[in-house]
């Protein structure tokens, strides 16, 4: 066998090196800034831009697709052309992939704070943005797909299968969930509204976690791990076995997001039942991660490198338990709209996604710059300090968790609410808080040392730029193959499969939710919003209120008591986007605009609430938005919305948006200045509060306004 | 011995790693990576079969036998249901005929400084200067200013101007505390920012 020289380029690894730890601290200070935010609301000062809704996505989005993202493309590009013995097809793509991603990355850090957001968790970039994202993806798939067609290596190793199932997913699952009409060039609606956007967004979301966070980093496990213990992989039957079971089961399960929703039972049942079922396969991917190290454990015991992958892996494991039992309809009626869920994902990310990103450039950092790693003593350092900094941010938020669930549900013996004040209930957990900063101040130091690590060690030694290797030209097998490893040596066959058993699970979910009128039984009473209520919505939306407020009361008495009567399918056919939330820092507010109900304030609470949230509530955590009371509303773009609107089947009068639209709009808000006036408070009806207050009244009124039997039970 | 047999079979396909004595695949090397043709662990293929179990029993409770703890609807009705028979097995006075009294001992009037606070502070401030709502301070009343006047705006609110009704949040007693409260403790105090008089001064 006649051996082929070829050379491998190391400059885009170093790049995706240098911005894995540029945008990981940058995320985790975020992080950090917002859970002081949490403690002392006021911390803001009134700045737009600095406020909690608008940051918390930068920190969500900047460590999944800046951090882990630009750790992915790290581990893609320096195992894909060791494995396949080959350079990556094309210097040109790769050098687009890197630059376009950090552009994506700097462009959500511009637009989030300045309120540009479409409030789909983890999608909240804007449409022109979207666009690029998907160029880029494209560009990085193509990279990937013709590094595969120029090969040495007959068969793909388990990471690319990894890496390939990655690539096909996202890509679907960010383009049919950012299908949007634009209204302007910052602003769209999307093509899905409420129940039915809902379902679409968590099948994304809940994806975005198996294939953003999960598939590509069980790939970066499968190389770095047998290269950092050289040790065999423990089985490559149950690489088989778990990787498609993985793939394939994961894609249902994003329902178990909207459990207790107005989703139907029949969807919410699949997202229990193959939420349960992943359990196996994906114990399978961290029994082939530990049982590799098998005749390595005293190395363990000294290499910071493998004690992070053993801490990442068993996060992985713990949260792979976690999050099919928060999928258990009994534990989500507690877990659900509680810190439990932010507990639980943070095992995920600080344990699982950071610390196999940590280990992986610790190992890498010393071969990239030909040198030992400047200090193993401090690498320990950081191990020690990320893994107790962990537990500090997740131990508290559990009992947090708990604690306010059960206030939410307390009842006392003469059957009211315990805990009527949703703000008691905040205040009781607020010690938890600070714990939990005090836990992300820990891992943040601990990334600090990282960076002072892994600077140290770039400067000791001497950047190597290419690496020779020499490999056979690709063989045909000698003998006849199984079935699978057939598969294994055509890679573009590999990714169509990969592609069909991905879509099916989305595909029976979503499809139905659309064609059987009976998941969305209609209701007549409810009717579109009205143009000012419109824009006070989009205000809504481009703020984040979602990320403290949800819109969803679920069936049960406690709920039903405090917030009023449990939100149906029928009521969010107008919501585009849906704004249900995942968690409550603030009460719901579904039913916020309904006057029987308990929850339900006067224009003007709203008008000082929004001034200086503290003047009402002194212990309330809501930080102030004094802007919407300066800035103009916006209506330039009115007439656009309406027609976006109409055609995806909003039943505004025939030629609405030209003129009848605004002019409604200004009466309406000369209505609610005026009753401002009355309690004593001068503003412009062109100022942005005015809207939103419209929009906050109308919250949950239409079901009271059409159906005698619901207003009855309220009234009780 | 069935396993023996194979293993002898594929001799030549296995080499074994002599730290765990399992069999390494022999052409499986990726960028000197290598992979053990060990088995899947049985307990992990029992816990997949279980897991199945669980999801088909699961799904046959719901699309055939229409399980009550599965359809949502049904789950609520019934929630709803043993409320309601427990609230009429119990006898709570309603509020038009409970007897209105000012309560006056520091036990009753704490109570209802603690009720304030929590939920009457967020329209009328903690000093009760007044903010959305009127000052409670201040000899000027919009619906008058006897015990009874102030039990039944509580109970059942002034719903045109934003006050809210208290009867299903607060039991009768709770808001003849806080009633008391106003009348007894809040009522002739000094605010930090009181509100201008609204209403008729008594």
């Amino acid at each position: 066998m006649e051996l082929q020289k070829f050379t491998y380029d190391n400059k885009l690894s170093r790049l995706f090196l240098y911005a894995t730890v540029f945008w990981g601290i940058i995320a985790m200070l975020v992080g950090l800034t917002i859970a002081f935010e949490l403690i002392f609301p006021r911390m803001s000062g009134g700045i737009e831009w600095l406020v909690f809704s608008r940051l918390r996505p930068l920190h969500t989005n900047g460590a999944i697709f800046a951090f882990v993202g630009n750790g992915i493309f790290l581990a893609v590009y320096y195992s894909t052309p060791r494995l396949l013995k080959t350079p990556m097809y094309s210097k040109t793509l790769g050098c687009i992939n890197f630059w376009g991603w950090q552009l994506v990355i700097l462009l959500a850090a511009i637009t989030y704070p300045l309120g540009l957001s479409q409030s789909k968790e983890y999608a909240e970039l804007i449409w022109p943005i979207d666009v690029l994202v998907t160029i880029i993806w494209v560009v990085f798939g193509l990279n990937l797909i013709m590094t595969m067609v120029k090969r040495r290596v007959k068969h793909i190793y388990v990471a690319i299968w990894f890496y390939i199932a990655t690539w096909v997913t996202v890509a679907v699952l960010y383009i049919v969930n950012n299908l949007q009409i634009p209204t302007s060039f910052l602003h769209s609606y999307p093509v899905y509204a409420g129940i039915q956007d809902a379902l679409v967004q968590w099948w994304y979301g809940h994806n975005a976690v198996a294939f953003f966070l999960t598939t590509p980093i069980l790939g970066m496990m499968y190389y770095f791990v047998p290269k950092a213990s050289n040790r065999p992989i423990y089985s490559y039957k149950l690489s088989i076995i778990h990787f498609w079971a993985l793939i394939f089961l994961y894609i249902w399960a994003g329902p178990h997001h909207l459990l207790y929703s107005a989703l139907p039972d029949w969807a919410q049942a699949l997202g229990v039942t193959f939420s349960i079922m992943l359990i196996a396969p994906s114990w399978g991917g961290m029994i082939n991660g530990l049982l590799t190290l098998r005749g390595a454990w005293d190395k363990v015991r000294e290499d910071p490198v493998l004690k992070m992958f053993v801490v990442g892996v068993t996060a992985y494991g713990m949260s792979t338990f976690e999050g099919p039992m928060l999928s258990l309809k009994t534990v989500n009626a507690l877990s659900h709209f509680t810190d439990w869920t932010i507990a639980h994902v943070h095992i995920g990310t600080l344990g699982w996604n950071s610390m196999l990103n940590f280990g992986m450039i610790y190992w890498l950092a010393p071969r990239l710059f030909k040198t030992k790693l400047w200090s193993t003593k401090l690498a320990n350092v950081h191990f020690w300090i990320a893994t107790t900094g962990m537990l500090f941010f997740s131990i508290p938020l559990y009992f947090a968790a708990f604690t306010q669930a059960l206030m939410w549900k307390q009842f006392t013996p003469e059957g009211y609410l315990a805990y009527p004040n949703f703000l008691e209930t905040v205040t009781q957990i607020l010690p938890m808080y600070y714990l939990r900063a005090f836990g992300g101040t820990l891992y943040v130091t601990g990334a600090i040392l990282f960076i002072v690590n892994v600077w140290k060690t770039a400067a000791a030694g001497k950047f190597v730029r290419y690496e020779e290797d020499a490999a056979p030209a690709k063989q045909t097998p000698k003998h006849k193959e199984g079935i699978h490893r057939r598969l294994e040596g055509k890679p573009l066959q590999f990714t169509v499969v990969a592609l069909i058993v991905i879509l099916i699970g989305g595909m029976i979910e979503i499809i139905p939710m659309y064609l059987v009128k009976s998941n969305v039984p209609t209701i007549a009473s409810v009717k579109p919003y009205t143009p000012l209520e419109l824009e006070g919505r989009d205000i809504y939306v481009n703020e984040g209120c979602y990320l403290c407020h949800s819109q969803m009361i679920r069936p049960f008495r406690s709920e039903v008591e405090r917030y009023g009567e449990y939100t149906k399918a029928g009521e969010t056919v107008y919501d585009r986007p849906f704004q249900f939330g995942s968690k409550r820092t603030g009460p719901d507010l579904a039913r916020e605009g309904v006057k029987s109900l308990p929850n339900y304030k006067p224009n003007s609470w709203h008008y000082n609430h929004m001034l200086d949230p503290q003047k009402l509530n002194a212990e309330s955590i809501m930080p102030p938005y004094p802007w919407l009371i300066e800035n103009d509303l916006d209506v330039s773009n009115l007439s656009s919305k309406i027609r976006v609107l109409t055609n995806l089947g909003t039943p505004y009068p025939e030629g609405y948006a030209d003129g009848q639209a605004l002019a409604d709009l200004n009466a309406q808000a000369k209505e609610i200045t005026s009753d401002l006036k009355n309690a004593g408070i001068e503003v412009e009806s062109n100022k942005q509060i005015i809207a939103l207050i419209a929009y906050l009244q109308r919250l949950g009124v239409d079901l009271y306004n059409g159906n005698s039997q619901t207003s009855q039970l309220s009234n009780q | 011995m069935a396993s023996e047999n194979i293993k002898q079979q594929n001799n030549e396909d296995y080499e074994i790693d002599t730290l765990t004595n399992d069999r390494l695949i022999k052409d499986h090397v990726y960028d000197g990576i290598r992979e053990l043709d060990n088995d899947l662990p049985p307990w992990w293929k029992w816990l997949f079969y279980i897991t199945i179990v669980f999801a088909v029993v699961y799904l046959i409770r719901l699309f055939v036998f229409h399980s009550d703890d599965l359809v949502q609807d049904r789950e609520y009705a019934n929630e709803m249901k043993n409320v309601a028979a427990a609230k009429a097995s119990e006898s709570t006075t309603p509020a038009a005929e409970f007897k209105v009294e000012l309560l006056t001992d520091d036990a009753s009037l704490a109570a209802g400084q603690e009720t304030w606070t929590k939920i009457c502070a967020a329209c009328h401030l903690a000093d009760g200067g007044g903010l959305v709502g009127p000052n409670m301070t201040d000899d000027y009343w919009i619906h008058g200013n006897t015990p009874q006047d102030l039990f039944n705006i509580v109970t059942n609110g002034i719903i045109e101007k934003g006050m809210l009704p208290y009867k299903d949040q607060l039991s009768n007693e709770k808001r003849m505390e806080v009633v008391s409260y106003i009348l007894v403790k809040l009522h002739g105090t000094t605010p930090a920012n009181p509100k201008e008089p609204q209403g008729e001064k008594y």
